[in-house]
This record gives C-alpha cells, sequence and structure tokens, in this order.
C-alpha cells in the first residue's frame, strides 16, 4: 500500500519534469538564440547558452522600423488590445445587468435567441465581416479589431451567470429606498461581479493579443497591423534564416507583454471561471 | 417603489443588440446569402442559385473541386490527429498534478500555461527554427536529416507539435478542476475494494469528470476545424499542399491579391459551417443545461 503510493508519486514527478521541460525549454531556446551572432548559431548549431552574449539583434531589431517596425506593432496591439478589453467589460457588465436583473418582456427569450445565434459557426460571416469593416472605412485601423469581437454573448453568458448568484433582495431593498436601475448597476451589482469581470478582461486582452486569422485578413498595412500580423511577415523580411537572432527576439518582444499580465494576473487565469463558457465571440 | 422606466432595459441591452446585428446577424446570413453568388466582394453579388456547391461538391475538373476536397481531408486529419492528444495529455498532467504526494503543483502548471499565451506567430517562429534542418535543434540532436516542413509525415508532426504546445493550458486547468471536485470518499471506498491507482483512475475520475470532457471534446473540435495558422507559418500548407487546411483556401480565394472569388469561398466557408454547427449544437446544448441548473 505505501510502497504503491511511492511509486505512482515517482512516476507522477517524473512525466511533470518532463512535461514541463518541454514545454519551457523552446522559449528559452528563442531567448538564448536571440542573444547569439549569426555566425556563432550556423557555426556553432544548438547550444543551450550563448558563447558570446550579443545584443545588436535587438540592436537591428528596434532600428528596422521600415520592413518590420516591431515597436510600432507592439504599440498597435497594446492599443486594439487594451481598447478592446475596456469596452468588453463595459458592455458586458451593462448587457448582463439588462438580462439578468431587469424585467422586461421575452427577455429570457430574446437572450437565449442570441445565445443560440451566436453559435453559429464563425466561418460563415468571415467574409462578410470584412465587407463591413471595409464600407465602415475601417479596414487598416483599430477599429477593425476593438469593435466587431464586442457583440460575442460567450462573456455575456458568464456574467448573467455570475450575476444569478447575487440574492435579488439587494436589488429590491435599493429600489423601495428609491435608486434607479443605474444606481444599483453602478453602487451595488458592479463592485460585486469585479471577479468575473477581471477574468473576462484578461482573456479578451489575451485574445486579442494572438487573434492571428483576422488581423491577417484586415490589414495589408506594415505600419497599422498589431504584431501577430506583422510576425508572420518576418520570415520573409529577416530572409529565411539568414538573420536568426532578428527572428527570435522578434518573437520573444512579441510575448513579453502577455507573459507580464500573466505573470501579475496568475491567479485569474487558472482559476477556471472563464473557462466553463470558453466560446470567443 | 420605484420601477424601471420602460426604456431603461432598452439602454442597458439595446447597446450590445446593435453590435450583434452589425457584426454577427448580418453577416451571417450575408454570408450564406454569397454563397448562392458570383462575388468579388467589391461589386453586387450576382444570383447563381446552387452552381458553387454544384462545383466544389461534383465538378471533378474545377480546382475549387480539389481544393475543397483536400482542404476538407487535411482539416479532418488536423482534427484527428490533434483532438485525442489535446485531451488525453491535459488529462494526463492534471492527475499527476492531483496526486496527493505531488508538490510544486504550481510551479508545474505555470510552466505548462505559459506556452498557451505565447501567440501563435510567436510560436511558431521559434519552433521553425527548432525543427529547422541545418540550424535545428531536432536534427542536432537526433540526427535526422529530414527537411521536416517539406516531407511528410513529419510536417504533420511539427503542425501538430506546436499545435499541442501551445492549447492545453485551458483544458489542463479544467481538468484539475473536475478532478480537485470529486469526493475523497469515494477514492477511499475504491481504496477499499482494494482498487489501485488505475482502476481508481477508470472507475472513479473519468466518470466523475464526464462533464468537464463532454465539453472540452467539444470545445477542442470545434477549435480544430478552424485550424488555419499552425499550417500557415508551419509549412505554408506543403509539401505539395498535403497540409494545406480549408480555412486557407477560404482565405485566399476571398483574399488573396489577384480577384476575390468570395462566392466559392463562401459556399467552402458554409460547408465547413455545417459541420461546426453539429459541433455547436451539442456545445448549446451542454451549456444550455448547465445555464438552467
Amino acid at each position: 500500500m505505501f510502497e504503491k503510493i511511492k511509486v505512482s508519486k515517482y512516476l507522477a514527478y517524473l512525466f511533470l519534469i518532463i512535461v514541463s521541460a518541454i514545454w519551457t525549454i523552446p522559449v528559452l531556446f528563442g531567448v538564448v538564440t536571440s542573444f547569439r551572432s549569426q555566425t556563432e548559431v550556423v557555426n556553432e548549431g544548438f547550444r543551450l547558452l550563448p558563447v558570446n552574449w550579443i545584443v545588436e539583434n535587438y540592436v537591428n531589431i528596434l532600428e528596422n522600423t521600415s520592413t518590420a517596425p516591431i515597436m510600432q506593432w507592439l504599440w498597435n496591439s497594446i492599443f486594439i488590445a487594451t481598447m478592446h478589453t475596456l469596452l468588453v467589460v463595459v458592455v458586458i457588465s451593462i448587457t448582463g445587468y439588462g438580462y439578468s436583473r431587469m424585467k422586461f418582456k421575452g427577455r429570457d427569450l430574446l437572450f437565449f435567441t442570441l445565445l443560440g445565434i451566436s453559435f453559429f459557426p464563425n466561418v460563415v460571416n468571415l467574409i462578410p465581416s470584412y465587407k463591413i469593416i471595409d464600407i465602415l472605412g475601417w479596414v487598416n485601423t483599430p477599429w477593425a479589431m476593438i469593435v466587431p469581437g464586442l457583440a460575442g454573448m460567450g462573456n455575456i453568458f458568464l456574467v448573467r451567470q455570475f450575476m444569478k448568484g447575487i440574492p435579488m433582495e439587494l436589488d429590491e431593498s435599493a429600489r423601495v429606498d428609491g435608486a434607479s436601475d443605474f444606481k444599483i448597476f453602478s453602487r451595488i451589482i458592479l463592485p460585486l461581479i469585479r471577479p468575473v469581470l477581471i477574468v473576462c478582461g484578461l482573456f479578451s486582452f489575451t485574445g486579442s493579443w494572438n487573434d492571428f486569422l483576422w488581423p491577417v485578413i484586415v490589414y495589408t498595412d506594415v505600419n497599422k497591423m498589431p504584431v501577430t500580423a506583422g510576425l508572420l511577415l518576418l520570415q520573409d523580411v529577416y530572409g529565411n534564416y539568414r538573420m536568426i537572432g532578428q527572428l527570435m527576439g522578434s518573437a520573444i518582444l512579441a510575448i513579453i507583454p502577455t507573459l507580464l499580465l500573466f505573470f501579475f494576473a496568475q491567479k485569474y487565469f487558472v482559476s477556471a471561471i472563464n473557462l466553463n463558457s470558453g466560446i470567443k465571440g | 417603489m420605484k420601477e424601471h422606466g420602460k426604456f431603461a432595459p432598452l439602454f442597458f441591452v439595446g447597446p450590445h443588440i446593435i453590435l450583434f446585428i452589425v457584426f454577427i446577424l448580418i453577416p451571417s446570413i450575408y454570408g450564406i446569402y454569397a454563397s448562392f453568388t458570383n462575388w468579388n466582394l467589391i461589386g453586387s453579388p450576382e444570383w447563381v442559385g446552387l452552381d458553387n456547391y454544384k462545383t466544389i461538391l461534383a465538378d471533378t475538373d474545377s480546382t475549387f473541386y480539389s481544393q475543397f476536397f483536400n482542404g476538407m481531408l487535411n482539416t479532418l486529419i488536423f482534427v484527428g490527429l490533434s483532438v485525442p492528444l489535446m485531451i488525453i495529455i491535459p488529462l494526463m498532467i492534471a492527475v499527476a498534478l492531483e496526486h496527493k504526494e505531488v508538490k510544486f503543483t504550481s510551479l508545474f502548471q505555470t510552466l505548462i500555461y505559459i506556452p498557451g499565451l505565447v501567440s501563435i506567430s510567436a510560436a511558431a517562429l521559434i519552433w521553425s527554427l527548432i525543427f529547422n534542418k541545418q540550424l535545428g535543434v531536432v536534427n542536432n540532436m537526433f540526427g535526422s536529416e529530414h527537411v521536416w516542413a517539406a516531407t511528410q509525415p513529419y510536417a504533420w508532426i511539427t503542425i501538430i507539435v506546436i499545435t499541442v504546445w501551445a492549447g492545453i493550458g485551458g483544458n489542463m486547468i479544467i481538468y484539475r478542476a473536475g478532478i480537485n471536485g470529486v469526493s475523497k470518499d469515494l477514492y477511499e471506498s475504491a481504496e477499499i475494494d482494494g482498487a489501485g491507482p488505475i482502476r481508481k483512475f477508470w472507475n472513479v475520475t473519468l466518470p466523475s469528470i464526464k462533464f468537464p470532457l463532454i465539453y472540452t471534446m467539444v470545445m477542442t473540435t470545434a477549435g480544430a476545424f478552424n485550424v488555419f495558422a499552425q499550417p500557415l507559418m508551419m509549412t505554408d500548407g506543403g509539401p505539395r499542399q498535403s497540409t494545406t487546411v480549408l480555412m486557407m483556401y477560404i482565405r485566399d480565394l476571398a483574399f488573396s491579391h489577384g480577384e476575390s472569388i468570395a462566392g466559392v469561398a463562401s459556399a467552402m466557408a458554409v460547408m465547413l459551417g455545417l459541420v461546426l454547427l453539429v459541433i455547436s449544437a451539442i456545445q448549446y446544448y451542454i451549456m444550455n443545461k448547465n445555464a438552467t441548473t
């Protein structure tokens, strides 16, 4: 009995160490390679640590503001993801309040109809969505990525679920005291739903930051695109592995913001609260 | 007691409804309509009835036909290869992390979760170098002589590796939460019956996390059908279009530099959408059940 637990414990450790190594090493490899010179990479091949640590790759990356303006891309991504996140939080809290705390005719029917329609596969609306963005004049502007995702139902569903756990008596007693809906929303409900808003906000931020298909379609202007779409161009810009350090350095720079966010807000990322829904608008 | 005014609900749910109509409802309907038309994205679509569907489904001479079937086949291959791994590997990790004597669980979890935050294009740059013939880690370490992205089955392997690497974090956390919620009494009574760790896993753990399992299977499958970035960045659809998935054809036909063939692309999108619709129906059923209880 005792022996059995020990064996399984060591097996679990062995498995976790191997998996963690496989999951960590590629990122470290990218970091290390970004500090190696091209000649060293070509001549010495794969090494765990550079022979000489150099920062030229990063200097070159930052100086290339024409074909691969990575700082511009990062700024575009930061602006897009931040604006998108703020607006998501506003929209889902207001809308969630409407669908869970207000009484109006056909409320639940409306909610579940919209939810049902939102399950309609995104791939079908991809091409017309581009046309709509084009008509709005949003191609190659941040709005192309900031606004459409606000229409999603997934986060509203989550907020609504969360609000259901808040006793209705709170609203009713405030209403007896003469509070308006706006007051109930901002003074009572909003502070209470903070956890779910933070989680939805974080996933909106990383989702927007890492979105790939949509930005590849709506951005053709090198200076206007977010970093994920920009990186697609890099294998050509840095000549099919003739500038490996720059390639890796750019990839690493693109990772840093979301990693920072993760380290500051780790407990929310792994709280599984968002994952009960998971669907992204 | 003050009831809310007649228009107050409109203020709260109205703005989102407008967004919903403009960015989900209209494009979805228009996407179906466009599949019955000849459309170049610029002019107005010209109705052609079922022609696009006939072309992609039955006109064996047409490139669109071979593109559609090749793309669908490759998408199915991707789903078939990636989904089981994206379920089994995080499940194994979750079981190991929930082992009662294992420590440092949050460290392990963090290390495994982080790649999920790496954007797929950054991940692809790094992994492409790892799989690179002359300079990469894989050939250096294992002495393999293959140009991985240009030889099958290695091209698929690179795509699946990066997909699993970047895609298991969420499922891992769902499974951990599920396993954590299983009553300890169940394990104890299984132990009294003489069950070993493997029997406990099959007889106690798996049945207890049935709901999260089904849920993640549905979500992962739906996500896998939309695959686009990994083959685009890792293999560019090669060798000889053997990893070109349907989303890549759809994007090329609708948005490549020549004249847009959005009608045919829409028909392909609708066909892919039909597959996803079945999966979505299951998802909706599960969520609905969750919402009412």
